[in-house]
C-alpha cells in the first residue's frame, strides 16, 4: 500500500468496467458538452433538465418491456421534446409546458418503477435509472452511443450559423428569412439525444450536471461561441474522466473496499469546474481593470 | 405459487367476508377461522411452509412474500397484508432487518393475541449480523420449527401430540439435506466457490466450501447498489482463471453486473448453480434446500450447471 494508491489506484488500465465507462463516457460528454452551450445560450436549461428526468419513465418502461434502457430513455425524450415544442410555441409558455409535461412523465415513472420492483427481478433498476452507474454500462452499447453522438454533432454542424443567429436575436433572424421554428425543432432533436445520453451515463436526475455544468463554465470563460463549444466539449470530457478516476480511487477511501458512486464524482467535478471558472473570470476582470 | 398457501388464502378470504357481513362491529383481532384453527402468517413463503408442516389442519397459513420475482429486501406491504398480520395469532419472520416491512405491519396492527417468532432471535444472533439469510443455515429451521410447535401448543394444548408428531417428522425430513451437505464436506473439503450475493452463503459454508467473493461485492448486490469496479474485477478474475469450482448466483436478484458474470462463467467453463431467495413453486422447505445442495454437489462432481429448479 503506497500513498499514491489513494489518487491512482492500481489496476485501472486492466479493468474492463473502467474501459467501457471511459469510452461510453467520452462519447456522451462530447455530445452533451457541445449541445449544452446552446442550451445555456438559449436559456433552455430547464428543458434540458426535464428531458433528463423524464428519461427515467422510458428507462423504467424499457425494463418492464425487456428492452435496452437506452431506447427507453430516447423514446421518452422524443415524446417529451415533441410535446414541449407543440405545447409551448411561445417562449413564455415554454417553461409552463415543460413543467406540466415533466410532472406527468415523472408520475408515469413512479408507476413504472413500482411495477419494475414487483414484476421483474431487476432489483437495482430504480437506483441505476435515477442515479446512473457508468461502471455497469454494457460494452455492447458503445456503437449505439457513437452513432447517437455523431448524429447530435452533425445536426449542430448543419444548423450552426442559423442556430446562432436565431439564438442571439430571434426577431431579426425571423425577418431575415431564417426558418427559426424549424431550426428550433432540429436543435430540440439534438438536445433530446444529448440529454438522454447523459441520463444513461450519470442518471436521469443528474444528467444536468453533464449537460449544463461544463457548458455554463465554458460560456463564462470563452468570448466567442465557437471557442465556447470547443471548450465545453473538452471540459465535459475532462469532467467524466476525472469523475471515473476519483470513483475508481474511492475503493481505497473509507469505508474501504466499497467505493463511492461515479455519478457523485461527476457532479462534484462539474460544480468544481463552474466555481473555478467563476474565480478565473473574476481574477481576469480585476487584472484587466487594474491595468487600465 | 404452492397449493397450500393459495388455498389457505382463498378459504381465508371467504371466511373473512363471512365474518365481515355477520358482525360488522367485531374487533380486528377476532378469530376469522373455523373454530380450532389458528391464523398464522409467514413473512416469506418458506416460513409459511414450515408453519403449515407443523400445524397441519389446525393452522390457516398466509405467506406475505411469495412472488419469486420480488426481492424481500425491497418489498412493500399492501393493505391486505396488514389485515392478514392483524388477524394472525402466530407470525413467523426472518428478522435481522431482512423483512422490516413485517415489523411495520405489526406496529400498525397491535394485537395482544399474537406471538411473533423471529428466526434471528430464535438463533440468538446479534441484530447487526451481516448476512440475514438464516433460512439457509443448516440447523436453523429445526429450532424455528420447535418454537412454532411450542407456540401452537400454547394456543391449542389439546393438539399437543399432533404438533409434536409433525415436528418430529419435519426434523427427520431435514436429514437428507444435512447428509448431502456432509457429503460435499467429505468429498470436496474447502473447495473454492464464487457467489453473487450472500443468499446461500450459510449453506455453502455449512458444506465446508470456501466463498471467495469479496464481501463488499456481495453486500453491494444484496443491497441493490453497484459494486465497485475493483471488487467486480476480483470476481471476474475468480471466474476467468477458474479459481473457483462453482459459481452460485441468486435467481431473484439479477442485474447487468451479475448477468455479465454469468456469461463469463459459461465462457470459462465454471459450472453455474442458481439459488432462490424465496421458496420456488412446487417445493417444500426441505425439498428446496435438498435440491439446491444436490445441485451444488453435482456441479462439483460432474461440472454440470443448473440454472433453475
Amino acid at each position: 500500500m503506497t500513498w499514491y494508491q489513494y489518487i491512482w489506484a492500481p489496476g485501472i488500465w486492466g479493468n474492463p468496467a473502467v474501459h467501457t465507462a471511459w469510452t461510453a463516457g467520452t462519447l456522451v460528454a462530447l455530445a452533451s458538452g457541445t449541445v449544452g452551450v446552446f442550451v445555456v445560450m438559449r436559456g433552455q436549461s430547464f428543458t434540458g433538465h426535464a428531458l433528463g428526468d423524464v428519461g427515467s419513465t422510458g428507462a423504467a418502461g424499457a425494463f418492464l418491456a425487456g428492452v435496452g434502457a437506452l431506447w427507453g430513455f430516447l423514446a421518452a425524450g422524443a415524446v417529451t421534446g415533441g410535446s414541449i415544442e407543440w405545447l409551448g410555441r411561445r417562449v413564455r409558455e415554454r417553461d409552463i409546458a415543460t413543467g406540466v409535461v415533466m410532472a406527468f412523465m415523472l408520475g408515469l415513472s413512479a408507476l413504472f418503477l413500482y411495477l419494475v420492483s414487483i414484476y421483474t427481478n431487476a432489483s437495482n433498476a430504480p437506483m441505476a435509472i435515477l442515479f446512473g452507474s457508468l461502471f455497469t454500462v454494457s460494452p455492447s452499447l458503445q456503437p449505439a452511443l457513437l452513432g447517437l453522438s455523431i448524429a447530435a454533432l452533425a445536426i449542430l454542424a448543419l444548423i450552426y450559423r442559423p442556430l446562432l443567429f436565431s439564438t442571439a436575436t430571434p426577431e431579426v433572424a425571423q425577418s431575415r428569412g431564417i426558418p427559426v421554428r424549424l431550426v428550433g425543432l432540429a436543435f430540440m432533436l439534438a438536445l433530446v439525444v444529448a440529454a438522454e445520453e447523459a441520463a444513461l451515463a450519470v442518471g436521469a436526475i443528474l444528467s444536468t450536471a453533464l449537460l449544463i455544468g461544463p457548458a455554463a463554465t465554458a460560456a463564462r470563460m470563452a468570448r466567442r461561441p465557437g471557442m465556447a463549444v470547443l471548450l465545453a466539449a473538452g471540459l465535459a470530457v475532462g469532467n467524466i474522466w476525472l469523475g471515473i478516476l476519483l470513483a475508481y480511487d474511492s475503493y481505497w477511501w473509507p469505508p474501504i473496499h466499497t467505493g463511492w458512486p461515479v455519478s457523485f464524482f461527476v457532479t462534484v467535478v462539474s460544480l468544481g469546474m463552474y466555481a473555478a471558472g467563476g474565480l478565473i473570470q473574476r481574477v481576469r476582470t480585476t487584472v484587466r481593470e487594474g491595468g487600465r | 405459487m404452492f397449493g397450500i398457501v393459495g388455498k389457505a388464502r382463498w378459504l381465508y378470504a371467504a371466511s373473512a367476508l363471512a365474518i365481515a357481513s355477520a358482525c360488522s362491529g367485531c374487533g380486528v383481532a377476532s378469530p376469522a377461522h373455523p373454530p380450532g384453527v389458528v391464523n398464522a402468517v409467514g413473512a416469506e413463503n418458506e416460513y409459511a411452509n414450515v408453519i403449515h408442516q407443523i400445524g397441519g389442519r389446525y393452522v390457516d397459513v398466509t405467506a406475505i412474500m411469495n412472488n419469486p420475482n420480488t426481492d424481500p429486501h425491497s418489498f412493500e406491504a399492501s393493505p391486505r397484508d396488514a389485515r392478514d398480520v392483524g388477524l394472525a395469532q402466530i407470525v413467523v419472520q426472518n428478522g435481522l432487518g431482512y423483512d422490516s416491512f413485517m415489523t411495520r405491519l405489526e406496529q400498525a396492527t397491535p394485537s395482544t393475541q399474537r406471538t411473533v417468532i423471529q428466526a434471528g432471535r430464535v438463533l440468538h444472533l446479534p441484530s447487526e449480523v451481516k448476512n440475514p439469510h438464516v433460512f439457509y443455515m443448516p440447523g436453523a429451521m429445526d429450532k424455528v420449527a420447535e418454537r412454532i410447535a411450542q407456540t401452537l401448543e400454547k394456543i391449542q394444548p389439546r393438539h399437543r401430540a399432533y404438533f409434536a408428531r409433525r415436528l418430529a417428522a419435519f426434523q427427520a425430513s431435514l436429514v437428507p439435506w444435512q447428509r448431502t451437505l456432509a457429503k460435499i464436506h467429505r468429498q470436496f473439503p474447502g473447495a473454492p466457490v464464487a457467489v453473487t450475493e450472500p443468499v446461500a452463503d450459510y449453506m455453502l459454508q455449512g458444506a465446508g466450501l470456501d466463498v471467495k467473493t469479496p464481501w463488499s461485492f456481495q453486500a453491494a448486490v444484496m443491497n441493490s447498489t453497484d459494486p465497485s469496479p475493483e471488487a467486480a474485477a476480483q470476481v471476474r478474475a475468480l471466474l476467468q482463471h477458474r479459481k473457483v469450482k462453482v459459481f452460485v448466483y441468486n435467481q431473484q436478484a439479477v442485474d447487468s453486473t451479475t448477468e455479465s458474470l454469468l456469461a463469463l462463467a459459461r465462457k470459462s467453463g465454471v459450472p453455474v448453480v442458481g439459488v432462490y431467495e424465496t421458496m420456488p413453486a412446487g417445493h417444500t422447505y426441505q425439498s428446496w434446500m435438498q435440491a439446491e445442495a444436490s445441485a451444488v454437489f453435482e456441479a462439483l462432481k460432474t461440472g454440470r450447471s443448473s440454472l433453475t429448479m
